[in-house]
C-alpha cells in the first residue's frame, strides 16, 4: 500500500521535471528562432548595403564578401539624399521640440487640476490619434496650397506635431501623476510661484518621461511617409519619401536602396536602445508606467 | 534709492500686471496651445472632409459651392471600390492584431522566464529592433528578400525545400503585408506585455505555484486576468495604429496587384491624387473616420482604462 502511495507521487514529480525541461527547451527554441527572424532581414539589408553593386543580388548569395562603403559614399554624394536626410532631421527635430512645448504644460494641468469632464477631454485628445492620417491630410493639402505652406518645412512640422501631441499629453500626464504633489507644495511654501514650481521642481523630476516621450515622438514622425508624399514635392521632402521614390524608379539600384534604408534605420535603432527602459511607458501612452 | 520716474513706475506696474495675469491664469495659458492645436487637427479636418464630401468641386467659398448631397458617397461605394477596401483593411487589421498580440505575449512570457538577467536584457534589446524600421524601409526589405528573381527567401525555398516558392508579391500580397507588419510591430506588443508581466506581484505567482497549478493554468487563471488592463490598452493602441497603416503597403505593392491590397488609406489617396476625385476621396475619408472612431470608442468603453483616470 505504501509503495502505491509513493509511486504515483514520484511519477508525478518525474513528470513535472520532464515538463519543466520541455518548457525550457521550447522556450529557448522559440526565442532563438525569433531572434533569427528579427536579425536576418536586418542583416540582409545591411550586408547588401555593404556589397559592391554588381555583387548585391547575385544568387546563390555571396555569404563571404569584402565589405565596402562604396554605396554610402555614392549616397552621400547625392544631394537629393543628403537634402532629404537633413530635411527630416530638422523637421522632425523641430516638431519634437514644439510638441513638447505644447503638450507638457497641458499634461501638467490635466494632472494637477480638476478639469471638468476630464475623461472626455482625454479621450478627445486620444481621438486625434484615431484619425487616419489620410483623412487629416486631405483638408490640409487644400489649405496648405492656399496658405503657401505646401512643400514647406513649416507645414511638415505642423503635421508631425499632429501625430504626436496626444502621445505627449497622455504619457506626461501619467508621469506627472506619479510625482507627489508635496514636492511643489514645498516649493510654494518657500515662496515660489506655481510656474516656478513647475519649472524648477516638477520638470526636473519628470525628465526621464520627457526624454523617452521625445524620442518616441521623434521615431513616429521620422518613419512617416504619407505627409511627405502628399504635402511635399521638392523643397521639404523627408527621407522616407526619398526612399519611396527610389523604390519607384524604373531600374532599382538595390545596393544604394539598401544603403539608404540602413542609414535611415541606424539612428532610430540607437534611440530605441537608449530609451529601452522607458519604452513601455511611452508606447502604452503612459498606461504601463513602470516595470 | 532714488524715486522712480513716472515711466519706470508704469513699466514695473505693467510687468507686474503681466506676471499676475500669467500666474493667476496659469492653467489656461498651459492648456490653450494644446487645445488650439487639438481643435485644428481633429474638428477642423473632420468638418472639412464632411464639407468636401458634400460638394461637387472643391472650393474654399462655401457660397459658391455646389452641394450634391450624398452623390459622392454613392459613387464611392459603387464605382470607388470603397466597400472592397474596407474589407481589405479589416482583414489586415484583425489578422495583424491577433498575430502580433499572440506572438508578443509568448515572447514576453518566454523572455520573462529566462533565468540569466544578462540574456533577458539581450533579448529585450534585440526584440525591439524591428520597430526601428520605417514602413517604407520595410517595404524595401520586403522587395529585396521576396522578389522572385533576386530574393533570398524564394531562392531558399526553391533550392533547400521540395516546394516551389510562391510569388509573394503577386500571388500572396495580402498575407505578405500582414506578415511584414507582424514583423515590424510585434515588438510593440512584446514591450508592453513584458512590462505588464513584470508588474504581476511575485507573491501572486508564488501562491499559485504552491497550489501546484501547471504553468498554463497559472497563466490563464492568475497572470492574464491580473494584466488584463495592460493587454487591452496595448491592443487598443495597436488597433488604432493599424488603421493608420499606409507606408508599408504603398511601398510594397501600391495597393496592387489590381486592388488586392488596396487599404482604405490607399483608396482615398488614389481617389484624391490619381483620379482627382476630391469629393469621392473625402466621402470615403468621412466614413473611415466615423468607422475607426466608433470602433475605438466601443473598445474604450469596454476597457475603461483602469488606473488611467479617477
Amino acid at each position: 500500500m505504501a509503495t502505491q502511495d509513493v509511486e504515483p507521487g514520484s511519477a508525478q514529480r518525474l513528470d513535472k521535471d520532464t515538463r519543466e525541461t520541455l518548457v525550457t527547451v521550447v522556450r529557448h527554441a522559440f526565442l532563438l528562432s525569433w531572434s533569427f527572424v528579427v536579425l536576418f532581414p536586418l542583416y540582409w539589408l545591411a550586408s547588401m548595403s555593404l556589397k559592391p553593386p554588381g555583387q548585391a543580388n547575385s544568387l546563390p548569395p555571396d555569404w563571404i564578401f569584402l565589405p565596402t562603403v562604396y554605396n554610402y559614399i555614392q549616397l552621400a554624394q547625392q544631394s537629393d539624399f543628403v537634402g532629404a536626410f537633413v530635411n527630416s532631421l530638422v523637421m522632425v527635430g523641430a516638431s519634437v521640440v514644439l510638441v513638447l512645448l505644447i503638450g507638457v504644460p497641458a499634461a501638467y494641468v490635466l494632472s494637477r487640476y480638476d478639469i471638468p469632464m476630464e475623461r472626455d477631454v482625454l479621450v478627445w485628445i486620444l481621438s486625434s490619434r484615431m484619425l487616419p492620417p489620410i483623412a487629416v491630410v486631405l483638408p490640409f493639402f487644400i489649405i496648405f496650397r492656399e496658405l503657401n505652406l505646401f512643400d514647406t518645412r513649416i507645414g511638415m512640422v505642423l503635421m508631425y506635431i499632429s501625430i504626436n501631441l496626444s502621445l505627449v499629453v497622455w504619457v506626461m500626464k501619467a508621469f506627472f501623476d506619479g510625482i507627489p504633489e508635496t514636492l511643489e507644495e514645498a516649493a510654494r511654501v518657500d515662496g515660489a510661484t506655481q510656474f516656478q514650481g513647475f519649472r524648477k521642481v516638477i520638470l526636473p523630476a519628470a525628465k526621464p518621461g520627457i526624454f523617452s516621450v521625445a524620442i518616441i515622438s521623434f521615431i513616429f514622425a521620422w518613419i512617416e511617409l504619407l505627409f511627405g508624399l502628399v504635402l511635399t514635392s521638392f523643397e521639404a521632402v523627408p527621407v522616407t519619401l526619398f526612399v519611396y521614390s527610389f523604390i519607384g524608379s524604373r531600374s532599382i539600384e538595390w545596393s544604394m536602396l539598401a544603403a539608404a534604408s540602413t542609414a535611415m534605420i541606424i539612428p532610430v535603432a540607437i534611440f530605441l536602445i537608449a530609451v529601452n527602459k522607458y519604452l513601455a511607458a511611452g508606447l502604452s501612452f503612459g498606461v504601463v508606467i513602470k516595470e | 534709492m532714488s524715486t522712480p520716474t513716472q515711466t519706470e513706475t508704469t513699466n514695473t506696474e505693467g510687468l507686474a500686471r503681466v506676471r499676475d495675469l500669467w500666474n493667476d491664469y496659469l492653467p489656461y495659458w498651459f492648456m490653450a496651445p494644446m487645445v488650439l492645436v487639438m481643435v485644428s487637427i481633429t474638428f477642423f479636418p473632420g468638418a472639412y472632409d464632411l464639407y468636401l464630401s458634400l460638394i461637387a468641386e472643391p472650393t474654399l467659398n462655401v457660397f459658391a459651392a455646389e452641394f450634391v448631397g450624398l452623390e459622392n458617397y454613392r459613387t464611392a461605394f459603387t464605382r470607388g471600390g470603397a466597400f472592397h477596401s474596407f474589407v481589405i483593411t479589416v482583414t489586415v487589421v484583425v489578422s495583424a492584431l491577433l498575430l502580433e498580440s499572440v506572438l508578443g505575449f509568448f515572447l514576453a512570457a518566454f523572455v520573462a522566464g529566462v533565468e540569466s538577467t544578462r540574456m533577458k536584457s539581450f533579448y529585450r534589446v534585440l526584440f525591439i529592433l524591428p520597430m526601428a524600421v520605417a514602413p517604407v524601409s520595410l517595404a524595401t526589405i520586403g522587395r529585396l528578400m521576396l522578389n522572385t528573381e533576386i530574393g533570398i527567401i524564394p531562392y531558399v525555398i526553391n533550392t533547400a525545400t521540395p516546394f516551389t516558392s510562391p510569388a509573394f508579391l503577386s500571388d500572396l500580397p495580402l498575407l505578405t503585408v500582414i506578415l511584414l507588419d507582424t514583423w515590424n510591430w510585434t515588438p510593440f506588443m512584446f514591450i508592453i506585455f513584458y512590462a505588464g508581466l513584470s508588474s504581476v506581484p511575485d507573491t501572486l505567482v508564488e501562491a499559485s505555484r504552491v497550489d501546484g497549478a501547471p504553468l498554463w493554468r497559472r497563466y490563464v487563471h492568475v497572470i492574464i486576468p491580473y494584466m488584463k488592463p495592460v493587454v487591452f490598452v496595448a491592443a487598443l493602441i495597436r488597433l488604432i495604429d493599424l488603421f493608420r497603416t499606409f507606408g508599408v503597403v504603398y511601398g510594397l505593392t501600391q495597393g496592387g496587384p489590381g486592388t488586392a491590397t488596396q487599404l482604405v488609406s490607399i483608396n482615398i489617396y488614389e481617389q484624391m491624387f490619381i483620379n482627382n476625385q476630391v469629393g469621392v476621396a473625402a466621402a470615403i475619408a468621412v466614413v473611415y473616420l466615423v468607422f475607426v472612431i466608433a470602433i475605438a470608442n466601443i473598445v474604450i468603453a469596454k476597457v475603461g482604462f483602469e488606473g488611467v483616470w479617477d
